[in-house]
């Protein structure tokens, strides 16, 4: 797959303003700020084929992360194709404060796209760029517009070329493991079973995907190298074997091994050998989810009566609690940079996607629930996705934004789909 | 019989098509199907008013086994202590609310807490291997009451 990135044949950049606009996103944390409305054109050349239309792709991503509003094109003649057509007049009366215009040129083996990054306020270039790729390419290079708008926006890398892994439950007793695009694009099955597949983990150097798998009639862990296909069973102990966690530098996996016992966390090298018991407790210690920085590892425990969420340092291992909030705080992630954590908590009888300041500890629901699960952070930090139970068998994927808590579903079909997962940044 | 064990276990990983990972573990439940039924009294098994009770329930955020099912799990304990070939399981279950894997996590709870009925009993650990499926066999739709039947211990023996 870091193939396919590579092979984005060549990217100019023509020149570079930076947005003064630029945004902290930590800053506001539970704060809001305004979505910026951009006017994503339609580019000249565009829409011969169905399903590439780069603009369509470029205001879906950017509608995504929460950061931006698009502005209806629909039915607005004179489009400009270039950034000397620009009637600012017409577009600040529209009240956008962006806008990208764009040029697609294709034949058989290549497709080339030109595009405009301009502020309609100060009626300037921000960026001019050329991407070329190969035909099949198409939507990988709108996702390459979007991350750079998005970059030149909010001061941080975009994850709009990122994919997510998923499981669908379909009703014959069929489990598939799945790959896609983060908008749900270019989905298909790396592991087909007849029995339960849950905990996903894409790992960190992009390269591999562990899973609990139920075909052995009792949970076990394997993990699939993404690029041969080949999978390995890893752990397969007395008991139930689950909730793997991998190291940041994807060396080590932590996991969850009972024998004849309660759920206690271990830790071994990711093929297999040299495991290593972390704690002994009498109670559930379950989730394992290393912190970024590779010296501590939360995790989830029913130590104080129900299930919370604490941090044991690998070093002196000692143990803190990290969740006071609420009697159930499960399935802990933490943001690359290790200054956030999501999770599920309970509140009001419903179980929502949370994020806690590792610092201030101040925790906010980013949903409304009812029945959410499995959150994972963004490559960026920026977004979380995760799973929405609904009633009638059915469940569906989407993202969550920090900045504006906005929930974006991923169409990946109307089965049951659950335990998400997210690909690095590169992968 | 050991041997026997070995095999059904080296049989078990070639179907399963893994790599060259050794598996340091003993064979999954199943696999010791077939390795003999000698002296397992199968008879009584299948028609013993306690033996063939094979669920045990579970009140809700609970995980003592209740008095109702005690003569339930002692018959079972017993058949284990009189029985050393019989391998049982134990697979917990919890209902659909919340995460998956602190669910498996409940069920092992539950798993381990009929195991440790049985224990006092006189069943020996090496013939049980407590198991939990959480919430992946659960009713994923159910409303209140209806959730009940999913918080549980199934008991099953390798022979079946």
């Amino acid at each position: 797959m870091t193939q396919l990135i590579k092979t984005l044949i060549f990217i100019i950049l023509i020149s570079l303003h930076s947005l003064a606009k630029a945004i902290e996103v930590i800053d506001i944390l539970g704060g809001k700020a305004g979505e910026i409305a951009i006017a994503v054109l339609p580019f000249e050349g565009d829409g011969s084929e169905k399903d590439i239309k780069f603009n369509e792709i470029v205001k879906a991503d950017l509608e995504r992360s929460g950061f931006f509003r698009a502005i209806k094109t629909d039915g607005i003649n004179n489009i400009p194709k270039d950034i000397k057509d620009i009637d600012y007049s017409y577009w600040t009366a529209l009240k956008a404060e962006l806008a990208i215009v764009g040029k697609v040129e294709k034949n058989d083996t290549q497709v080339k796209v030109t595009w405009d990054l301009v502020d309609i306020f100060k009626q300037k270039l921000i960026t001019t760029m050329e991407y070329v790729g190969n035909p099949s390419q198409g939507r990988l290079i709108g996702h390459r517009i979007s991350n750079l708008v998005y970059e030149k926006v909010t001061g941080t890398p975009g994850v709009f070329h990122t994919k997510i892994g998923y499981v669908k439950k379909f009703d014959d007793k069929k489990y598939t493991l799945n790959i896609s695009d983060l908008d749900g694009f270019n989905a298909k099955a790396v592991v087909t079973s007849t029995q339960p597949i849950i905990s996903t983990r894409w790992s960190p150097d992009g390269k591999k995907i562990a899973y609990v798998s139920f075909e052995k009639k009792k949970p076990v862990i394997f993990v699939q190298d993404l690029s041969t296909g080949e999978r390995k069973l890893v752990a397969n102990f007395k008991g139930n074997n689950s909730a793997p966690a991998w190291s940041p530098d994807s060396k080590q996996l932590a996991l969850v091994l009972t024998y004849n016992e309660f759920s206690q966390i271990y830790v071994m090298n990711a093929d297999g050998s040299d495991i290593k018991r972390l704690m002994r407790s009498r109670y559930i210690d379950t989730e394992p989810a290393w912190a970024p920085d590779g010296q501590s590892i939360y995790f989830t425990s029913d130590r104080g009566g129900g299930p919370q969420i604490y941090n044991i340092n690998l070093d002196d291992k000692e143990i803190k609690r990290i969740t006071f909030e609420g009697k159930y705080n499960v399935s802990p992630r933490l943001t690359p940079d290790g200054k956030f954590m999501t999770f599920i908590t309970q509140e009001g009888g419903k179980l929502k996607v949370a994020a806690q300041n590792l610092k201030s500890n101040q925790v906010l629901k980013l949903t409304k629930g009812p029945n959410d699960e499995s959150p994972v952070f963004a490559p960026n930090g920026h977004m979380v996705l995760f799973t929405l139970k609904n009633s009638g068998n059915t469940s569906k994927i989407g993202t969550v934004s920090l900045n504006g808590f906005k929930f974006v579903p991923i169409e990946v079909g109307a089965n049951l789909i659950q335990e998400p997962t997210w690909s690095p940044f590169d992968f | 019989m050991k041997k026997k064990i070995l095999l059904t276990a080296l049989v078990a990983l070639l179907f399963a098509g893994c790599s060259s990972t050794p598996i340091n573990d003993a064979p999954a439940p199943s696999a010791a199907a077939g390795s003999g039924n000698e002296g397992l009294d199968l008879d009584l098994l299948r028609s013993d008013s306690l033996l063939t009770q094979r669920s045990i329930y579970f009140d809700f955020n609970k995980y003592e086994v209740k008095a109702e099912y005690q003569d339930i799990v002692n018959a079972h304990a017993k058949y284990i202590a009189d029985h050393p070939n019989a391998k049982a399981t134990l697979k917990g279950h919890a209902d659909y609310h919340g995460s998956h894997e602190y669910n498996l996590a409940l069920g092992q709870k539950r798993s381990v807490s009929v195991k440790d009925v049985m224990n006092l009993k006189g069943a020996s650990d090496s013939q049980i291997e407590t198991v939990s499926f959480g919430e992946e066999e659960a009713n994923q739709n159910c409303q209140g009451s209806q959730c009940d039947k999913d918080r549980r211990v199934d008991i099953s023996y390798d022979v079946e």
